[in-house]
Protein backbone atom coordinates (compact mmCIF):
# COMPACT_ATOMS: atom_id res chain seq x y z
CA UNK A 1 0.00 0.00 0.00
CA UNK A 2 2.69 2.28 0.88
CA UNK A 3 3.13 3.35 -2.63
CA UNK A 4 -0.13 3.67 -3.31
CA UNK A 5 -0.08 6.58 -0.43
CA UNK A 6 3.04 8.12 -1.54
CA UNK A 7 3.56 11.62 -1.78
CA UNK A 8 2.97 11.88 -5.46
CA UNK A 9 5.46 14.82 -5.69
CA UNK A 10 8.21 12.46 -5.70
CA UNK A 11 7.87 10.95 -8.94
CA UNK A 12 8.01 14.22 -10.83
CA UNK A 13 11.68 12.93 -11.65
CA UNK A 14 10.68 9.28 -12.73
CA UNK A 15 7.71 11.19 -14.64
CA UNK A 16 10.53 13.30 -17.00
CA UNK A 17 12.61 11.10 -17.65
CA UNK A 18 9.40 8.92 -19.06
CA UNK A 19 10.32 6.39 -16.00
CA UNK A 20 6.79 5.28 -15.49
CA UNK A 21 5.08 2.89 -17.08
CA UNK A 22 1.78 3.41 -18.90
CA UNK A 23 -0.97 2.91 -16.71
CA UNK A 24 -2.71 3.99 -13.66
CA UNK A 25 0.24 5.57 -11.74
CA UNK A 26 1.59 8.14 -14.85
CA UNK A 27 -2.66 8.71 -15.16
CA UNK A 28 -2.63 9.50 -11.88
CA UNK A 29 0.40 11.42 -11.68
CA UNK A 30 -0.64 13.22 -15.37
CA UNK A 31 -3.77 14.15 -13.49
CA UNK A 32 -1.71 15.67 -10.43
CA UNK A 33 -0.07 17.89 -12.64
CA UNK A 34 -3.20 19.22 -13.63
CA UNK A 35 -3.19 21.17 -10.55
CA UNK A 36 0.01 20.95 -8.93
CA UNK A 37 1.58 24.29 -10.23
CA UNK A 38 5.11 23.42 -8.57
CA UNK A 39 4.74 19.69 -9.80
CA UNK A 40 5.00 20.99 -13.51
CA UNK A 41 7.61 23.69 -13.18
CA UNK A 42 9.53 20.69 -11.63
CA UNK A 43 8.76 18.47 -14.58
CA UNK A 44 9.90 21.61 -17.02
CA UNK A 45 12.42 21.76 -15.59
CA UNK A 46 13.82 18.27 -15.70
CA UNK A 47 12.63 17.92 -19.58
CA UNK A 48 15.27 20.81 -19.93
CA UNK A 49 18.00 18.47 -18.08
CA UNK A 50 16.48 15.36 -20.29
CA UNK A 51 17.21 17.45 -23.34
CA UNK A 52 20.98 18.47 -22.17
CA UNK A 53 20.74 14.75 -21.78
CA UNK A 54 19.51 14.22 -25.27
CA UNK A 55 21.64 16.68 -26.51
CA UNK A 56 24.67 15.12 -25.24
CA UNK A 57 24.23 11.61 -27.13
CA UNK A 58 23.61 13.37 -30.56
CA UNK A 59 24.54 11.34 -33.41
CA UNK A 60 24.91 12.03 -37.33
CA UNK A 61 21.32 10.42 -38.46
CA UNK A 62 21.52 8.41 -41.74
CA UNK A 63 21.81 10.92 -44.77
CA UNK A 64 19.03 9.69 -46.64
CA UNK A 65 16.28 10.46 -43.67
CA UNK A 66 16.32 13.75 -44.26
CA UNK A 67 14.83 13.20 -47.68
CA UNK A 68 12.38 10.88 -46.24
CA UNK A 69 11.40 12.82 -43.76
CA UNK A 70 10.60 16.19 -45.76
CA UNK A 71 8.78 13.59 -48.67
CA UNK A 72 6.50 12.33 -45.61
CA UNK A 73 6.32 15.88 -44.58
CA UNK A 74 5.15 17.17 -47.82
CA UNK A 75 2.22 14.60 -48.31
CA UNK A 76 1.03 14.81 -43.82
CA UNK A 77 -2.02 17.43 -43.38
CA UNK A 78 -1.05 19.32 -40.35
CA UNK A 79 -3.11 19.28 -36.84
CA UNK A 80 -4.83 22.61 -36.44
CA UNK A 81 -4.33 24.71 -33.84
CA UNK A 82 -6.34 24.06 -30.50
CA UNK A 83 -8.43 26.93 -30.02
CA UNK A 84 -9.43 28.17 -26.16
CA UNK A 85 -12.62 27.69 -25.52
CA UNK A 86 -12.90 24.41 -27.27
CA UNK A 87 -12.94 21.21 -26.80
CA UNK A 88 -9.76 21.51 -24.65
CA UNK A 89 -7.62 18.46 -24.25
CA UNK A 90 -7.21 18.41 -20.20
CA UNK A 91 -7.85 14.81 -19.22
CA UNK A 92 -11.32 14.35 -18.04
CA UNK A 93 -11.60 13.35 -14.61
CA UNK A 94 -13.72 10.34 -14.34
CA UNK A 95 -13.50 9.11 -11.01
CA UNK A 96 -11.92 10.53 -7.64
CA UNK A 97 -9.60 8.49 -6.52
CA UNK A 98 -9.98 7.09 -3.23
CA UNK A 99 -7.01 4.98 -2.47
CA UNK A 100 -8.16 2.85 0.41
CA UNK A 101 -11.34 2.43 1.61
CA UNK A 102 -11.26 -0.01 4.78
CA UNK A 103 -13.91 -2.19 6.12
CA UNK A 104 -16.67 -0.93 4.04
CA UNK A 105 -20.49 -1.75 4.60
CA UNK A 106 -19.84 -5.70 5.63
CA UNK A 107 -23.39 -6.01 4.94
CA UNK A 108 -22.81 -5.09 1.07
CA UNK A 109 -19.67 -6.92 0.89
CA UNK A 110 -20.51 -10.40 2.34
CA UNK A 111 -24.03 -9.68 0.12
CA UNK A 112 -21.68 -9.71 -2.71
CA UNK A 113 -19.99 -12.99 -2.27
CA UNK A 114 -23.45 -14.65 -1.45
CA UNK A 115 -24.60 -13.55 -5.48
CA UNK A 116 -21.21 -14.29 -6.83
CA UNK A 117 -21.88 -17.90 -5.78
CA UNK A 118 -25.31 -17.90 -6.52
CA UNK A 119 -23.35 -16.41 -10.04
CA UNK A 120 -21.36 -19.13 -9.89
CA UNK A 121 -24.36 -21.64 -10.14
CA UNK A 122 -26.30 -19.77 -12.75
CA UNK A 123 -22.91 -20.55 -15.00
CA UNK A 124 -22.19 -23.81 -14.45
CA UNK A 125 -23.74 -26.13 -17.77
CA UNK A 126 -22.83 -29.47 -16.65
CA UNK A 127 -22.33 -31.53 -13.74
CA UNK A 128 -19.13 -31.41 -13.37
CA UNK A 129 -19.06 -27.80 -13.80
CA UNK A 130 -22.11 -27.44 -10.85
CA UNK A 131 -20.05 -29.91 -8.96
CA UNK A 132 -16.53 -28.22 -9.07
CA UNK A 133 -18.70 -24.65 -8.27
CA UNK A 134 -19.91 -26.92 -5.28
CA UNK A 135 -16.77 -27.64 -4.50
CA UNK A 136 -15.26 -24.12 -4.60
CA UNK A 137 -18.28 -22.41 -2.78
CA UNK A 138 -18.19 -24.64 0.03
CA UNK A 139 -14.48 -23.48 0.47
CA UNK A 140 -15.94 -20.43 0.20
CA UNK A 141 -18.37 -20.88 2.71
CA UNK A 142 -15.81 -22.38 5.55
CA UNK A 143 -14.34 -19.23 4.49
CA UNK A 144 -16.61 -17.02 4.56
CA UNK A 145 -17.67 -18.54 8.53
CA UNK A 146 -14.46 -18.67 9.59
CA UNK A 147 -14.70 -17.11 12.96
CA UNK A 148 -11.42 -14.63 12.24
CA UNK A 149 -12.53 -13.79 8.49
CA UNK A 150 -12.51 -10.12 7.51
CA UNK A 151 -13.82 -8.14 5.16
CA UNK A 152 -11.70 -5.47 3.14
CA UNK A 153 -13.03 -3.62 0.32
CA UNK A 154 -10.74 -1.63 -1.60
CA UNK A 155 -11.78 1.23 -4.76
CA UNK A 156 -9.67 -0.43 -7.93
CA UNK A 157 -7.52 2.57 -9.62
CA UNK A 158 -9.95 2.77 -12.88
CA UNK A 159 -12.97 2.00 -11.37
CA UNK A 160 -15.40 -0.67 -9.64
CA UNK A 161 -14.62 -2.01 -6.29
CA UNK A 162 -12.92 -5.48 -5.06
CA UNK A 163 -14.22 -6.91 -1.62
CA UNK A 164 -12.28 -9.71 -0.24
CA UNK A 165 -13.11 -12.06 2.42
CA UNK A 166 -9.65 -13.10 4.21
CA UNK A 167 -9.53 -15.71 6.30
CA UNK A 168 -6.15 -15.43 8.03
CA UNK A 169 -5.47 -18.30 10.03
CA UNK A 170 -6.87 -20.81 6.91
CA UNK A 171 -4.38 -18.75 4.81
CA UNK A 172 -7.45 -18.24 2.30
CA UNK A 173 -9.34 -15.56 0.60
CA UNK A 174 -11.73 -15.28 -1.73
CA UNK A 175 -12.53 -12.16 -4.26
CA UNK A 176 -15.29 -10.91 -5.72
CA UNK A 177 -15.15 -7.66 -7.99
CA UNK A 178 -18.44 -5.09 -8.99
CA UNK A 179 -17.95 -2.04 -11.67
CA UNK A 180 -14.36 -3.25 -12.97
CA UNK A 181 -14.08 -1.37 -16.88
CA UNK A 182 -14.56 -4.19 -19.45
CA UNK A 183 -11.40 -5.15 -21.05
CA UNK A 184 -11.02 -5.56 -24.57
CA UNK A 185 -10.80 -9.11 -25.81
CA UNK A 186 -7.71 -11.04 -25.68
CA UNK A 187 -6.62 -9.32 -21.95
CA UNK A 188 -8.19 -10.74 -18.87
CA UNK A 189 -8.04 -9.26 -14.98
CA UNK A 190 -5.60 -11.52 -13.27
CA UNK A 191 -5.02 -11.64 -9.62
CA UNK A 192 -1.71 -11.54 -7.22
CA UNK A 193 -0.09 -12.52 -3.84
CA UNK A 194 2.80 -10.28 -3.77
CA UNK A 195 4.70 -11.66 -1.39
CA UNK A 196 8.50 -10.51 -0.59
CA UNK A 197 10.29 -12.88 -2.17
CA UNK A 198 8.11 -14.21 -5.26
CA UNK A 199 5.22 -13.02 -6.89
CA UNK A 200 2.59 -15.69 -7.61
CA UNK A 201 -0.31 -15.88 -9.90
CA UNK A 202 -3.78 -15.95 -7.49
CA UNK A 203 -5.92 -16.77 -10.53
CA UNK A 204 -7.68 -15.13 -13.09
CA UNK A 205 -11.11 -12.71 -12.74
CA UNK A 206 -13.86 -15.04 -14.46
CA UNK A 207 -16.02 -12.73 -16.92
CA UNK A 208 -18.45 -10.47 -15.48
CA UNK A 209 -21.98 -11.01 -14.91
CA UNK A 210 -24.41 -7.94 -14.65
CA UNK A 211 -20.91 -5.91 -13.75
CA UNK A 212 -20.12 -8.72 -11.10
CA UNK A 213 -17.51 -11.39 -11.33
CA UNK A 214 -17.42 -14.54 -9.54
CA UNK A 215 -15.77 -15.10 -6.62
CA UNK A 216 -12.39 -16.41 -6.88
CA UNK A 217 -10.73 -17.79 -3.86
CA UNK A 218 -6.95 -18.06 -3.58
CA UNK A 219 -5.14 -20.08 -0.72
CA UNK A 220 -1.48 -20.25 0.06
CA UNK A 221 -2.02 -16.21 1.45
CA UNK A 222 1.26 -15.45 3.31
CA UNK A 223 2.30 -13.19 5.91
CA UNK A 224 2.93 -9.62 4.29
CA UNK A 225 1.28 -10.22 1.12
CA UNK A 226 -0.07 -7.89 -0.93
CA UNK A 227 -3.24 -8.63 -3.22
CA UNK A 228 -2.62 -7.38 -6.49
CA UNK A 229 -4.49 -7.77 -9.53
CA UNK A 230 -3.33 -6.34 -12.76
CA UNK A 231 -4.27 -6.38 -16.86
CA UNK A 232 -3.02 -9.12 -18.78
CA UNK A 233 -2.97 -10.91 -21.83
CA UNK A 234 -5.71 -13.39 -22.29
CA UNK A 235 -4.69 -17.19 -20.69
CA UNK A 236 -2.79 -15.05 -18.02
CA UNK A 237 0.63 -14.47 -17.61
CA UNK A 238 3.69 -16.22 -15.22
CA UNK A 239 4.46 -12.48 -13.84
CA UNK A 240 2.31 -9.42 -13.52
CA UNK A 241 3.09 -7.67 -16.77
CA UNK A 242 1.65 -4.04 -16.36
CA UNK A 243 1.24 -1.69 -13.17
CA UNK A 244 -1.37 -3.32 -10.36
CA UNK A 245 -4.49 -1.11 -10.46
CA UNK A 246 -5.32 -2.83 -7.01
CA UNK A 247 -2.31 -3.34 -4.13
CA UNK A 248 -3.95 -4.56 -1.01
CA UNK A 249 -1.93 -5.56 1.98
CA UNK A 250 -3.28 -7.63 3.63
CA UNK A 251 -3.51 -7.83 7.53
CA UNK A 252 -2.38 -11.62 7.54
CA UNK B 1 28.28 21.30 -41.68
CA UNK B 2 29.61 18.61 -39.15
CA UNK B 3 26.15 18.65 -37.32
CA UNK B 4 28.44 17.61 -33.82
CA UNK B 5 29.03 21.59 -34.36
CA UNK B 6 25.69 22.77 -34.73
CA UNK B 7 24.37 20.63 -32.25
CA UNK B 8 27.15 21.67 -29.66
CA UNK B 9 26.29 25.84 -30.07
CA UNK B 10 22.53 24.27 -29.84
CA UNK B 11 22.66 23.64 -26.63
CA UNK B 12 24.80 26.29 -25.42
CA UNK B 13 22.39 28.77 -26.75
CA UNK B 14 19.45 27.09 -24.90
CA UNK B 15 20.91 27.14 -21.71
CA UNK B 16 23.28 30.07 -21.63
CA UNK B 17 22.00 32.87 -23.85
CA UNK B 18 17.98 32.43 -24.87
CA UNK B 19 18.42 33.96 -28.43
CA UNK B 20 18.98 30.53 -30.04
CA UNK B 21 15.74 28.84 -28.25
CA UNK B 22 13.91 31.85 -29.33
CA UNK B 23 15.05 31.36 -32.92
CA UNK B 24 13.98 27.73 -33.07
CA UNK B 25 10.69 28.55 -31.15
CA UNK B 26 9.84 31.08 -33.84
CA UNK B 27 10.59 28.43 -36.71
CA UNK B 28 8.47 25.98 -34.84
CA UNK B 29 6.03 28.61 -35.15
CA UNK B 30 6.51 28.94 -39.02
CA UNK B 31 6.55 25.53 -39.11
CA UNK B 32 3.10 24.95 -37.71
CA UNK B 33 1.60 27.62 -40.56
CA UNK B 34 3.53 25.24 -43.03
CA UNK B 35 6.33 26.63 -43.99
CA UNK B 36 8.93 23.92 -44.87
CA UNK B 37 11.60 25.98 -44.89
CA UNK B 38 11.24 26.00 -41.49
CA UNK B 39 10.94 23.01 -41.24
CA UNK B 40 14.02 21.93 -43.17
CA UNK B 41 15.62 24.56 -40.60
CA UNK B 42 14.23 22.56 -37.54
CA UNK B 43 15.15 19.27 -38.88
CA UNK B 44 18.74 20.38 -39.50
CA UNK B 45 19.04 21.60 -36.01
CA UNK B 46 17.42 19.01 -33.92
CA UNK B 47 18.04 15.78 -36.22
CA UNK B 48 21.06 14.72 -34.18
CA UNK B 49 19.84 15.07 -31.03
CA UNK B 50 16.69 13.29 -32.07
CA UNK B 51 18.67 10.16 -33.97
CA UNK B 52 21.06 10.11 -30.82
CA UNK B 53 18.78 9.92 -28.47
CA UNK B 54 16.69 7.37 -29.87
CA UNK B 55 19.82 5.33 -30.69
CA UNK B 56 21.19 5.43 -27.28
CA UNK B 57 17.51 3.81 -25.82
CA UNK B 58 16.92 1.32 -28.59
CA UNK B 59 20.49 0.84 -29.51
CA UNK B 60 19.31 -0.80 -33.49
CA UNK B 61 20.26 1.31 -36.09
CA UNK B 62 17.16 0.95 -38.54
CA UNK B 63 14.74 0.93 -35.62
CA UNK B 64 15.83 3.87 -34.58
CA UNK B 65 16.18 5.93 -37.74
CA UNK B 66 12.18 4.55 -38.22
CA UNK B 67 11.16 6.29 -34.92
CA UNK B 68 13.01 9.18 -35.79
CA UNK B 69 11.23 9.65 -38.87
CA UNK B 70 8.29 8.98 -37.29
CA UNK B 71 9.12 11.72 -34.30
CA UNK B 72 10.20 14.29 -36.68
CA UNK B 73 7.09 13.82 -39.02
CA UNK B 74 5.36 14.30 -36.18
CA UNK B 75 6.97 17.56 -35.23
CA UNK B 76 5.23 18.75 -38.38
CA UNK B 77 2.29 17.33 -38.04
CA UNK B 78 1.60 18.60 -34.37
CA UNK B 79 3.54 21.99 -34.68
CA UNK B 80 0.34 23.89 -34.00
CA UNK B 81 0.36 22.61 -30.70
CA UNK B 82 3.48 23.62 -29.58
CA UNK B 83 3.33 26.62 -26.70
CA UNK B 84 6.34 28.53 -26.19
CA UNK B 85 5.12 29.67 -22.74
CA UNK B 86 5.10 26.04 -21.85
CA UNK B 87 8.64 25.47 -22.70
CA UNK B 88 10.93 25.55 -25.11
CA UNK B 89 10.81 24.46 -28.73
CA UNK B 90 14.01 21.77 -28.27
CA UNK B 91 12.66 20.26 -25.00
CA UNK B 92 9.43 20.14 -26.98
CA UNK B 93 10.68 17.94 -29.42
CA UNK B 94 13.39 15.33 -27.52
CA UNK B 95 10.25 15.06 -25.53
CA UNK B 96 8.23 13.62 -28.16
CA UNK B 97 11.51 11.65 -28.84
CA UNK B 98 12.33 10.30 -25.87
CA UNK B 99 8.46 9.66 -25.39
CA UNK B 100 7.98 7.57 -28.76
CA UNK B 101 12.04 5.62 -28.42
CA UNK B 102 10.55 4.01 -24.98
CA UNK B 103 6.88 3.67 -26.55
CA UNK B 104 9.14 1.59 -28.75
CA UNK B 105 11.22 -0.41 -25.96
CA UNK B 106 7.80 -0.88 -23.98
CA UNK B 107 6.14 -2.25 -27.20
CA UNK B 108 8.73 -4.94 -27.83
CA UNK B 109 10.29 -5.14 -24.55
CA UNK B 110 9.53 -9.38 -24.58
CA UNK B 111 11.22 -9.44 -27.93
CA UNK B 112 14.35 -11.44 -27.36
CA UNK B 113 17.82 -10.04 -27.71
CA UNK B 114 17.46 -6.56 -26.51
CA UNK B 115 18.62 -7.12 -23.02
CA UNK B 116 22.14 -8.59 -24.50
CA UNK B 117 21.64 -5.27 -26.48
CA UNK B 118 21.51 -3.31 -23.35
CA UNK B 119 23.71 -5.23 -20.98
CA UNK B 120 26.70 -3.13 -20.83
CA UNK B 121 24.07 0.03 -20.42
CA UNK B 122 25.01 -0.28 -16.42
CA UNK B 123 27.77 1.04 -16.63
CA UNK B 124 27.03 4.65 -17.04
CA UNK B 125 30.47 6.18 -17.21
CA UNK B 126 30.97 4.29 -20.49
CA UNK B 127 27.48 5.51 -21.88
CA UNK B 128 28.24 8.66 -21.24
CA UNK B 129 32.15 8.48 -22.42
CA UNK B 130 30.98 7.45 -26.05
CA UNK B 131 29.16 10.82 -26.41
CA UNK B 132 32.33 12.43 -24.77
CA UNK B 133 34.19 13.25 -28.15
CA UNK B 134 30.71 14.15 -29.93
CA UNK B 135 30.49 17.81 -28.36
CA UNK B 136 30.92 20.37 -25.73
CA UNK B 137 27.48 19.58 -24.79
CA UNK B 138 28.17 16.20 -23.12
CA UNK B 139 31.39 17.36 -21.71
CA UNK B 140 28.66 19.21 -19.65
CA UNK B 141 26.47 16.85 -18.86
CA UNK B 142 29.31 14.26 -18.05
CA UNK B 143 31.02 16.62 -15.61
CA UNK B 144 26.86 17.42 -13.80
CA UNK B 145 26.43 13.43 -14.26
CA UNK B 146 30.03 13.28 -11.61
CA UNK B 147 28.60 15.44 -9.89
CA UNK B 148 25.71 12.88 -8.72
CA UNK B 149 25.88 10.07 -6.31
CA UNK B 150 26.80 7.19 -7.81
CA UNK B 151 23.07 5.83 -7.51
CA UNK B 152 21.71 9.01 -8.36
CA UNK B 153 23.88 8.96 -11.63
CA UNK B 154 22.92 5.30 -12.45
CA UNK B 155 19.43 5.60 -11.98
CA UNK B 156 18.79 9.22 -13.93
CA UNK B 157 21.39 7.05 -16.82
CA UNK B 158 19.32 3.87 -16.91
CA UNK B 159 16.01 5.26 -16.78
CA UNK B 160 16.77 8.04 -19.59
CA UNK B 161 19.38 6.69 -21.80
CA UNK B 162 18.96 2.64 -20.94
CA UNK B 163 15.00 3.45 -20.98
CA UNK B 164 14.09 1.43 -18.21
CA UNK B 165 11.17 2.50 -16.00
CA UNK B 166 11.62 3.40 -12.48
CA UNK B 167 10.42 -0.16 -11.20
CA UNK B 168 13.51 -1.81 -13.41
CA UNK B 169 15.36 0.33 -12.52
CA UNK B 170 14.92 -0.13 -8.35
CA UNK B 171 15.29 -3.98 -9.72
CA UNK B 172 19.12 -3.34 -11.55
CA UNK B 173 19.99 -1.49 -8.66
CA UNK B 174 18.28 -3.07 -5.51
CA UNK B 175 17.32 -0.46 -4.01
CA UNK B 176 13.44 0.06 -2.96
CA UNK B 177 10.96 1.89 -5.30
CA UNK B 178 10.73 4.79 -2.98
CA UNK B 179 14.10 5.35 -2.50
CA UNK B 180 14.78 5.21 -6.44
CA UNK B 181 11.97 7.97 -6.97
CA UNK B 182 13.77 10.24 -4.46
CA UNK B 183 16.99 9.54 -5.93
CA UNK B 184 16.17 10.24 -9.53
CA UNK B 185 14.44 14.00 -8.15
CA UNK B 186 17.32 14.57 -6.22
CA UNK B 187 19.21 13.81 -8.81
CA UNK B 188 17.52 15.85 -11.60
CA UNK B 189 17.68 18.68 -9.21
CA UNK B 190 21.40 18.61 -9.00
CA UNK B 191 21.40 18.39 -12.53
CA UNK B 192 19.24 21.19 -13.19
CA UNK B 193 21.33 23.60 -10.72
CA UNK B 194 24.96 22.18 -12.28
CA UNK B 195 23.44 22.50 -15.77
CA UNK B 196 22.35 26.23 -15.12
CA UNK B 197 18.50 25.43 -16.39
CA UNK B 198 16.27 28.28 -15.22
Amino acid sequence: MRFLRHDPHSLSGAYALDALEAGSERDRFTRHLSRCQSCASEVRGFREVATAMAFAAAAEAPAELRGRVLAAAARTRQLPPEVAGGSHTRPRRTRSWVPWVPWLSGVVATASIVVAVLFGFAQAHTQDELNQVKAENQAISLLLSAPKAKLLTYEVTHGGVATVVLAADRHELAVVTTGLPALPSGQVYQLWLIGKPKIVSAGLLPPAKNGQTPAVLATGVAKGDTLGLTVEPAGGSAQPTTTPILALPLPV
Amino acid sequence: MNPNDSNASRFKSATADRRGERDLDLLLIHVARGDTEAFEAVYDRLVGPVYGVIRRVLRDPSQSEEVAQEVLLEVWRTAARFDPAVGGAATWVMTIAHRRAIDRVRSTTAAAGREHKTAEVHIPHDEVAEAVEASLDAERVRRCLDGLTDVQRQAITLAYYGGYSYRQVSDLLKVTLGAIKTRIRDGLIRMRDCLGVS
